[in-house]
Parts: structure tokens; C-alpha cells; sequence
């Protein structure tokens, strides 16, 4: 048991070093649970302590991880390096390229220094109308819909657009609030992480599952359809008594996904279990799989 | 996509290293920038945040001289690994012409192996490019902590759960010191150059 203990510590300590700390937490927490019992341990409660002051310096790196700002304000040299890089065009043109860059800052939280730049380009003819809208854009991602409307008020008394540059901007921005942007972080979420939904369009193709059964048994199955995030599979009637635990609502907790690049662990819910009555595969089963997250 | 100037016979290209969090792409770069002073032109560029990890991404400029007649420049970057910078990563792949693929040989961290390859899968798809067309190269990182009793994964595991169906190379690796850095990126600026090739048609 010692050896287990000093084993799991030592595991602990490089995640920890490594930067993975979910996985030094539960390195610190499985010896916390040996500890707790073992009863006869020497020192048993000097140790438990000891671990869950690790559990909890963990914890707060953790939390501290999580509350950490997602963009921060870069230096100027950063965000020179980020306009450089994501601004490659092969017109040439000089205010293409800024109008490029400064939207490349947008894209990278950066919004301060972009709006800074699509200022300076209202000034350039050829980009003043794409400008505008960025700066609208970036207004609604990163402060509110008021700001970007009091921005829009104050081009049109300023009268800085003709009639029929601001006619664009203004059904452009009419377009963006329309499509919810004016919601502060939507824009922000958006553009920084995506969106975290499952879209069935997006399902990779799924040509065999491994189904955990609930003795403990793992069987693989191929899959003979799929729409999306359901897969159909046919069970031979020879192997009957495998599913015979499974029925439609049963959820599957561990279920491995074969795709064409790779396994993925996730789960599911059984949404149909029959038994084919007729035809070449008459009394096989068909059994249909949603997945649930992979 | 790579940039080619056809009178300054010039040609520079993006090699991306991909993967999940805290898997060692950083340390590939740091390495290669230490290692290989010769091609190195510029500084490395990090762009992190809190515990290290990386926020938007890491910037390497290479020159590798005269290949074909051609002057190659290659742009070394990494992608922030952590799951909710998503949208990083798509931006950072955008323009990829070959992929380092830095998986963690840890046991603890098979699942987010497998989740990371198939996020860069996705993320190709959104530029019409499919992982199984495009240079791709895997790298099973930190293989030198099996000496220190951390439970590893065999290679035969990583194989069948990463490249069963890709049959890239690929290479193991400890990049905090050196071993298998350099292998997995000449690998992966073969296969990177002989596709441009095979598109520029530049060495004709």
C-alpha cells in the first residue's frame, strides 16, 4: 500500500508540474481514499491533512485558471505580429492589408487597438464603408448595442457618409442586431470559442460501436446506417442473449465510436430495439444509437 | 496556403503543430529554435497566458535556403490546445500547408488525444481540407516519462487509436530534450514541400 501511495504521489506532483491539474487532483484525491481506509496507517491523519492541502492548492489554480481574463491586452509588438501574420493580401494594396490586419485584431479579442485602426481608415476612401461596419461589429461584441446605435447616430450627424455609404452601413448594422449580436458576449463567445452545440451535420461517420453491456462485457458491433447523430446496427439473432439487458431508453455510459480516423469514448441512448419480421433478415434485430456526446 | 513568389523564385509555406493541451507543442518550438539557430530567423514569438499555456499561439520563422532553386521559408506556429480556444485554433490553421500532430503519450490523457485530433479534423473541414489528404505527421510525445514510472501508453496503443486509419509517420518524442523534435519536423517538411511541389509545380 505504501509503495501504491508513494506511486500515486509521485504521479500527482508531475501532473501538477505538467500543468495538468484535474489530473493531479485526482491522483491527490485516489491516495486521499486509500488513506481514508486504512485505518491502521501510521500517522493517518498527518497525511490526510497534508493531502488535502494539495487537493485544495490545486483547486484554487484551478479556479484561478478558470476566472483568468480569455484576452487579455496585448503589447503593441503582439498585436503588430498578429496583424502581420493574419493580413496576408495579394492585392498589394496598403489599406487593404490594415483593413485586413485590424480585423484580424478583432478576431483575436484585440478590439481596443482593431477599433483604433478602422478609425484611421475611415479616413481612406476606398475603405471607409468596411471600416464603419468593423467598428460597429466590434462595438456590439465587445461593449453593447447602445454603443454601436450612438456611434451610428453620430456618423449620421457628423454626416461623414453620403447618403448612400450610410445607407449600407446601416442595413449592415441593421442585419448584425437582427442576428442577436447586439447581446453582449454573443459576438465575443462566437468568435473565441465557437459554438459548443452538437451540430448533426457535422457527425463524423461512424462505422462500428463498442458497447459496454451491463455485465461488464464489451461487444462490437458494425454499423449499418447512420443519419446524423443515430446509428442504426443489425444484431444477428445467434447473438440475441448479448443484447437481451439492452432496451429502447437504456442509456449506454461508455461507448467507444470507430471512425474513420479514430476511436472516440462517449455515450448514448438505445431509441429503438425491434426485431425485423420479415425479409433475408428476418428475426435479427435492429437497434438504433443517439448518440449523446463524443 | 503557401505564399510563392515566381519571380524571386521565394516560397513560403505554414506548418502548424496541433494537439491538446499541455502535450508539448511549445516545447517543440523551444527546442527547434534552440537546436536549429542556422534556419532560425527572427525571434520565437509566445503568445501566453496564466500557468504557461499558450493564448492565441507561438510564432517560429524559419529560412531553410535553397531547395530546388527555390528560396523556402517556413512559418512554424502553435495552436492554444486548451478545448475553449476553439476559434484560436481555427484562425491560427488558417493558410496550413503541412500539420504536427503532438499527441500525449499519458495514459491520463488518451481521451484528449482523441478529441484534439478530431477537433483539427473538423477544423480542416471548415476550410475544405481534409486530414487525410493534407501533410500530417504524429509525434507521441514525452515518452521519457515511463522512466519515471508514469503509466504510459504503448505505442501500438497510440497507433490504433490515433493513426489506424490516417497511416501517417510517426515519431516518438521527448521534446523537453530534443529527442525526436527534429525527426518529426523534417518528416513533416517533406511531405509539406513534395505536395507544394506537386501543386506549384516549382521544381519544373
Amino acid at each position: 500500500m505504501r509503495e501504491k501511495i508513494k506511486s500515486l504521489l509521485k504521479q500527482a506532483e508531475l501532473y501538477r508540474s505538467q500543468g495538468l491539474y484535474n489530473e493531479a487532483k485526482e491522483s491527490y484525491e485516489r491516495v486521499k481514499r486509500i488513506i481514508q481506509k486504512s485505518k491502521q496507517l501510521p500517522n493517518r491523519e498527518k497525511l490526510l491533512a497534508n493531502i488535502s492541502k494539495k487537493i485544495e492548492k490545486v483547486q484554487n489554480t484551478l479556479v484561478r485558471l478558470e476566472n483568468a481574463k480569455e484576452t487579455p491586452q496585448m503589447s503593441p509588438e503582439v498585436n503588430r505580429l498578429i496583424k502581420n501574420l493574419f493580413s496576408k493580401t495579394g492585392s498589394g494594396d496598403k489599406d487593404a492589408a490594415a483593413l485586413e490586419g485590424a480585423v484580424a485584431l478583432a478576431k483575436f479579442g484585440q478590439f481596443n487597438d482593431a477599433i483604433a485602426e478602422f478609425r484611421r481608415l475611415l479616413g481612406v476612401e476606398s475603405q471607409r464603408v468596411q471600416a464603419a461596419k468593423n467598428i460597429l461589429r466590434c462595438l456590439l461584441a465587445y461593449k453593447s448595442s447602445d454603443d454601436a446605435f450612438d456611434q451610428l447616430s453620430e456618423w449620421r450627424s457628423e454626416e461623414l457618409f453620403t447618403d448612400e455609404e450610410m445607407a449600407k452601413i446601416k442595413s449592415f448594422f441593421d442585419g448584425l442586431v437582427e442576428n442577436k449580436w447586439d447581446e453582449k458576449g454573443a459576438a465575443r463567445s462566437e468568435a473565441l470559442t465557437g459554438s459548443s452545440e452538437m451540430d448533426e451535420d457535422e457527425f463524423l461517420d461512424i462505422s462500428a460501436v463498442a458497447i459496454t453491456l451491463p455485465n461488464g462485457d464489451q461487444i462490437e458491433l458494425d454499423v449499418s446506417f447512420q443519419s446524423g447523430n443515430v446509428v442504426s446496427l443489425i444484431i444477428d439473432k445467434k447473438d440475441e442473449d448479448l443484447i437481451k439487458d439492452l432496451h429502447e431508453g437504456s442509456k449506454l455510459e461508455d461507448v467507444h465510436f470507430y471512425s474513420p480516423i479514430a476511436i472516440f469514448r462517449g455515450s448514448g441512448v438505445i431509441t429503438s430495439k425491434t426485431r425485423i419480421a420479415s425479409g433475408p433478415k428476418e428475426g435479427d434485430y435492429s437497434m438504433d444509437i443517439k448518440i449523446d456526446s463524443l | 496556403m503557401a505564399v510563392f513568389n515566381i519571380n524571386k523564385r521565394e516560397i513560403e509555406c505554414k506548418i502548424v503543430y496541433y494537439g491538446p493541451g499541455r502535450g508539448g507543442k511549445t516545447t517543440n518550438l523551444e527546442y527547434i529554435f534552440k537546436a536549429y539557430k542556422k534556419q532560425v530567423k527572427g525571434e520565437m514569438v509566445s503568445i501566453d497566458t496564466e500557468g504557461d499555456r499558450t493564448l492565441f499561439f507561438d510564432f517560429l520563422p524559419m529560412d531553410l535556403g535553397k531547395i530546388k532553386g527555390c528560396d523556402v521559408r517556413v512559418q512554424l506556429f502553435t495552436v492554444p490546445g486548451q478545448v475553449q480556444y476553439s476559434s484560436t485554433r481555427k484562425l491560427v490553421l488558417k493558410g496550413v500547408d503541412g500539420v504536427v500532430f503532438v499527441a500525449d503519450s499519458m495514459e491520463v490523457r488518451r481521451e484528449k488525444n482523441m478529441l484534439s485530433l478530431k477537433d483539427l479534423q473538423q477544423n480542416l473541414k471548415e476550410y475544405n481540407l481534409s486530414i487525410f489528404k493534407i501533410p500530417l505527421v504524429l509525434q507521441y510525445n514525452k515518452r521519457d516519462l515511463a522512466d519515471e514510472g508514469i503509466p504510459i501508453m504503448p505505442v501500438e496503443q497510440m497507433e490504433r487509436d490515433l493513426n489506424r486509419q490516417l497511416k501517417v509517420p510517426s515519431f516518438e518524442a521527448s521534446a523537453i530534450n530534443g529527442k525526436g523534435v527534429g525527426q518529426t519536423l523534417q518528416a513533416c517538411l517533406r511531405l509539406t514541400l513534395q505536395y507544394l511541389q506537386k501543386q506549384l509545380k516549382w521544381a519544373n
